[in-house]
């Protein structure tokens, strides 16, 4: 059949053989409607004709719409059709049903959001952004929603809430002004495409700032008493020894006085290096 | 205080180790951690990666050039006032930067008031640590510079877990309560008067004679060389790693492999300063000599064993060199130019730092590899090391294990009386 639409054309290949114990399966994302072509081939050195084949859609057979062919050893299977709604996307399976069964599977699914997987902490006062992305996806349109347990409520209507799309379809962030506490809690970012809904979760926490003041604090008053310890200890052991610390000025000043008189020979035998001293 | 003819060499010295232990700690430590709050800010002020990376660049070109003026403030008021108001700074600009509403803001806070905090602690406490000490200098040193390699290890995963628990607005502000303790560091540096510190002139006087000074000159030079290929590795070598194919994991664990030969490297080349006699000056032309050729040798490493000894030599190399090159300085201009050498010294070696890097970079983007950068940074070290022949007393062989202060003593007072017989003075 020839198509004259304007989709485009994706094809996705399984190759399997009579001796793979584990069911082969393939991930592909799809986010608007496409022509699909999957080909399943299956290396074996039976008969072929002995080989039954059939194409499922999550455990429902599908009608006649796929061809076969054998040349040599190999079975090839294709079956062409279009996803153009959700209810298209699912897991595609080609089965070779001879002593054992022989399956591939094609999985569709919308791309994946994805948010923080750890949560956003901020403060009561400041601004916050939330972002949400997927990798190469063009969706139709994001929302945002914020949940208190299980209900969930569209955001962007309260004032200081804003939701701004990225300069690139596959982002969008909300940012929130003026943080409450109140604002704390879960929000939830939906993609919209024509083949269904992808969201992701995002978990914001608001601080007070005297969560950090009080460590803050705590630790200003340890150094504070640390350097009160170090002074006082300095002061108390000075205290202990004035009068050998008297003894030692005297004696240091004697010796400066008399070295003056007696002028700088006499110094050079007590100063100098034995090489010359600069250069 | 009882004014000394010699340091002593133990003692309450010991605690200044350990100021100066913490200090390099907290300056160091949490400039080189600081790349953890990085990605928060670029995702909080909606920034590019480059002007937030600025912040950093003028924290630490803050308290490069700064230096100096911590320095001139030691001599004149004593180190401990200093390092008080440097550690007080730095607390109230993280303190300040909490509250940033804009990427100015934190220029402005970090950046500017963080930096002058921080060039008013590291310079001082070195030099009061050589004050103290003489005949184990260089082991002093090196063990307070272990600091920055194990704040490394520590502030990293520490401000990774704040930033989880607190956001960046939380964490700055208890980073800025740990900077705090850079004032009972400041605290524990007792006064000591050296014989030579009194006839010494004011901080101008020591700055221009530092100026005409040759060998200190030409230590400058060879220490700026030096710098500027020191950084390389540090921020080349992951990215070098991953060139030749290496995963992420082991090419970081490459680097804390690295890290540990340094701290190691560290401390053994601090007691072999001490206990080898001569001029300290050649255990730093070793030293740098054996981290250029390491780093000229990269780009011919291709084998994995190779490269982890490559990388675990010039772990150790460059971590020996740093404080030995702390333990020359005493030695070129005397204790009593200490303070302003040594902050006049971080200021002009501070601009091979700040051009290594970008040159590094420069040669990666027109060579396509890292071949050419890691030879340049080897060149530089080894042209430095050659700079290094030409201090004096160099070649010498007899023993110059302390410097006397009282050889100042007959400098300056030489530059007033000149001395008629043995040359001595400056020409």
């Amino acid at each position: 059949t020839v198509k004259y639409n304007n989709l485009s054309m994706e094809s996705y290949n399984i190759s399997l053989t009579e001796h793979s114990s584990m069911p082969v399966e393939k991930n592909i994302t799809l986010d608007r409607p496409s022509d699909i072509q999957l080909t399943c081939q299956l290396t074996t050195s039976r008969d072929l004709n002995s080989v039954n084949v059939t194409w499922k859609k999550d455990d429902e057979i599908l009608g006649n719409d796929y061809l076969i062919n054998a040349t040599g050893n190999i079975l090839y299977t294709q079956h062409r059709f279009t996803i153009t709604n959700s209810k298209q996307m699912g897991s595609y399976s080609c089965v070779f049903q001879e002593e054992k069964e022989q399956r591939g599977t094609f999985n569709f699914r919308v791309p994946k959001v994805h948010g923080r997987n750890k949560p956003l902490i901020s403060y009561v006062g400041d601004s916050t952004v939330l972002t949400c992305s997927c990798d190469d996806c063009f969706p139709l349109n994001w929302t945002w929603y914020s949940s208190n347990g299980s209900v969930q409520v569209p955001v962007g209507i309260q004032k200081n809430k804003y939701v701004r799309n990225g300069t690139y379809a596959n982002e969008t962030s909300l940012k929130i002004t003026e943080l409450l506490e109140e604002d704390g809690g879960s929000y939830w970012c939906r993609a919209l495409f024509q083949l269904g809904e992808s969201e992701e979760h995002i978990e914001l926490v608001v601080l007070s700032f005297l969560v950090p003041l009080k460590p803050f604090l705590a630790i200003v008053a340890e150094v504070v008493l640390l350097v009160t310890i170090i002074l006082l200890c300095e002061k108390y052991t000075q205290k202990k020894q004035p009068d050998s610390d008297n003894e030692k000025e005297l004696e240091q000043i004697e010796q400066l006085k008399s070295d003056d008189s007696n002028g700088i020979e006499n110094n050079v035998p007590r100063l100098r290096k034995t090489e010359p001293v600069g250069q | 205080m009882a004014s000394r003819a010699e340091p002593p060499d133990g003692g309450w010295g010991w605690m200044v180790v350990l100021s100066a232990f913490f200090q390099s700690a907290l300056v160091f430590g949490v400039l080189r951690s600081f790349g953890v709050f990085f990605v928060e800010f670029v995702a909080a002020f909606e920034e590019q990666a480059a002007r937030v990376s600025w912040i950093a660049s003028i924290g630490i070109a803050v308290q490069q050039f700064g230096s100096p003026v911590g320095s001139a403030l030691s001599t004149k008021f004593g180190p401990r006032p200093v390092v008080m108001t440097g550690g007080i700074l730095a607390a109230l600009g993280m303190l300040l930067a909490s509250f940033a509403t804009s990427l100015t803001h934190l220029y402005l806070s970090i950046g500017l008031l963080s930096g002058s905090g921080w060039a008013l602690t590291f310079a001082p406490t070195l030099a009061c640590l050589s004050c103290y000490f003489s005949r184990h200098r260089s082991l002093a040193t090196g063990l307070a510079l272990t600091g920055v390699g194990l704040s490394s290890f520590a502030f990293a995963p520490l401000f990774q877990w704040l930033l989880s628990y607190y956001a960046w607005r939380g964490a700055l502000l208890l980073v800025s309560a740990l900077s705090l303790h850079l004032v009972a560091c400041g605290a524990l540096l007792r006064p000591l008067c050296l014989a030579e510190d009194t006839t010494v002139g004011g901080p101008w006087a020591q700055l221009t004679s530092l100026l005409h000074h040759g060998p200190f000159l030409r230590y400058t030079v060879a220490l700026t060389l030096i710098n500027t290929g020191y950084f390389i590795p540090y921020v080349h070598l992951v990215a070098h790693l991953q060139d030749l194919g290496w995963d992420p994991l082991p090419a970081a664990f490459l680097l804390s492999v690295a890290a540990i030969s340094d701290l190691v490297g560290r401390v053994a080349s601090g007691w072999l300063g001490d206990a080898v006699p001569g001029p300290v000056a050649r255990l730093l032309m070793l030293w740098t000599t054996l981290t250029g050729v390491s780093l000229a040798l990269f780009p011919v490493a291709q084998s994995p064993t190779a490269l982890v000894a490559l990388t675990v030599a010039y772990g150790f190399t460059s971590g020996a060199l740093t404080p030995v090159a702390f333990s020359v300085l005493p030695e070129l201009v005397g204790t009593g130019r200490i303070y302003c050498g040594l902050g006049l010294l971080q200021m002009v070696e501070s601009l091979g730092g700040l051009l290594g890097a970008p040159l590094s970079g420069y040669l990666r983007d027109v060579m396509g590899n890292y071949t050419a950068s890691f030879v340049v940074a080897g060149a530089c070290l080894l042209a430095g090391s050659g700079v290094l022949i030409t201090l004096p007393h160099f070649f010498s062989c007899v023993s110059a294990t302390t410097s006397r202060p009282q050889e100042l003593v007959t400098e300056a007072l030489d530059n007033k009386v000149p001395l008629p017989k043995e040359g001595l003075g400056e020409n």
